[in-house]
Order: structure tokens, then C-alpha cells, then sequence
């Protein structure tokens, strides 16, 4: 006959000492069934191991006790760690589904720089009229492109400037001959 | 006779199959469909017998279900064999 075990909910997890199992009700919304899957299959070589859809929303798990008659302490146990075990499943299954694209991008860089670099017929192919990338902030305009001065305004800034005396802080031309 | 249920939506087909061959010389089976479970009679020499035979069976067909990749594919499968 079935009784609730110390420490969990009864309607959440029960223990049979007859039958030598203890029963665990599993809501699907809160651990998808992957980690079911996952936490099921590192308990096969413990015990036996049984899942039932009682209902949609609903897995019952069944840990039968493989060898000897366990103690109620025992079924506690076994259920407690199938329990945290489950939980931790359902952890790393949703890491992996918000890192998904991430995984997936940079699996296929790997690969991609697996294959080596393009032969000449690829680079034949390729078609290098394309813009590379959008570069909103100029970050990869080169200097001259950002800051020089236009063609225009070199050639009418050109005379002025040679009429002037170079400034006090200009580096001086190290050829240039000293007067005593 | 003990009686093993295996939900078609948590369980392959293939697998219980699989699961039915390999402890074929442990006891006698009997396979029905029922259109929420594959079921699975087994007759075994003992009482103890049948539970071990019934416990490493359901083990196997769990093993062999979530190598098959049935993880993934049971939401859109809806449970098919």
C-alpha cells in the first residue's frame, strides 16, 4: 500500500515497500521531458525504471528497487536524488536551448575554418564588388579618408601655407644649416 | 503473468521490440497493441522471475527509446512508432 514519504509532498511522491518502489509525479510544465529522459537514464543502472502519462500535464516515474527489500529510508533517498538529479537535467536543458544559436554559430565557424582556405576558383567566383560589411561609424575608414583634408581644399590651403613661416613647435629640418 | 504498459508517447515501438528479443530467453511474451500503450505479457518460471524480467525489459526499452532520439522527435511524432 502506498504512504507518503517524510519530507516530500504526498501528492508529489509516495513509496510502496510492498512492491519495493517509490512513485515520483513529475509536472511537465516544469521539467520538459529531455530532462526526464536524461535523469531516467543515469538511474537504469541503479534501479528499474518506468514512466507513465498519467494525463497531458503529467509523468509518473517508478523506481523499483532491483535487489534485496529496501527501507523506507532507503526509497527516500533514491527518490530525493532522482529528484535533484531531475532537476539539475532540466538546468542544463535550458542553458543549452538559450544557447542554441550561440552553439550553433560557433559550430559552424569551427568548421568553416576547418575546410581550409578558398582555392582559386572560389576566389575566381567571388564577387568582390560587394560592400564586406556596413560601417556605419566609419571604423573602418582609414585616417586619411576620415580626417584629411579634401583634394579642393589642399591645393588652396598650399600657397598660404608656404608664405608662412613655419610655427615655433614644427620639427625643425635636421639637414638644415646652423648660423652661428 | 505479469503485465508491462510502455505509454506510446514516452516509449518507441522499435525499442520494446528490441527490448522483447534481447530477454526472449528469459521468459515468454506476448505483445498487444492498445491504442494508448504497447503492452507486454510475460510469463516467467517465478513470480520474482517475471518482476526482474519485467524491470530490466521496461530499463531496456527506456535505454534503447532515448538513444533513438526520442527526446526530440515525441512532440511532433505525437507518439508514432
Amino acid at each position: 500500500m502506498p504512504n507518503s514519504i517524510t519530507g516530500l509532498p504526498s501528492d508529489v511522491a509516495e513509496a510502496d515497500l510492498s512492491a519495493q518502489s517509490v512513485t515520483l509525479r513529475v509536472d511537465r510544465s516544469l521539467y520538459p521531458l529531455t530532462a526526464l529522459y536524461a535523469a531516467s537514464y543515469i538511474f537504469l543502472d541503479r534501479c528499474f525504471v518506468l514512466l507513465d502519462q498519467p494525463d497531458d500535464a503529467h509523468v509518473r516515474v517508478t523506481l523499483s528497487w532491483k535487489k534485496g527489500e529496501p527501507t523506507e529510508e532507503l526509497l527516500r533517498s533514491l527518490v530525493g536524488e532522482f529528484a535533484n538529479e531531475l532537476l539539475s537535467c532540466a538546468w542544463r536543458a535550458k542553458i543549452a536551448e538559450e544557447n542554441k544559436a550561440l552553439i550553433e554559430a560557433v559550430t559552424a565557424q569551427a568548421i568553416g575554418a576547418a575546410m581550409g582556405p578558398p582555392s582559386l576558383d572560389d576566389l575566381e567566383k567571388f564577387d568582390f564588388s560587394d560592400e564586406p560589411f556596413e560601417d556605419p561609424l566609419g571604423i573602418a575608414m582609414s585616417w586619411e579618408q576620415k580626417y584629411g583634408k579634401k583634394k579642393g581644399e589642399a591645393a588652396a590651403a598650399a600657397p598660404k601655407d608656404a608664405a608662412k613661416d613655419p610655427p615655433k613647435d614644427a620639427p625643425r629640418d635636421v639637414n638644415e644649416e646652423r648660423v652661428p | 503473468m505479469t503485465e508491462l504498459r510502455l505509454h506510446r508517447r514516452l516509449y518507441r515501438g522499435t525499442a520494446v521490440d528490441e527490448a522483447v528479443k534481447v530477454y526472449a530467453a528469459y521468459a515468454k511474451f506476448e505483445l498487444v497493441e492498445e491504442p494508448d500503450y504497447w503492452t507486454v505479457r510475460i510469463e516467467a518460471k517465478s513470480p520474482e522471475r517475471e518482476r526482474k524480467v519485467r524491470g530490466e525489459l521496461a530499463n531496456y526499452a527506456l535505454g534503447a527509446t532515448i538513444k533513438a532520439g526520442k527526446a526530440r522527435s515525441q512532440q511532433a511524432a505525437g507518439g508514432g512508432r
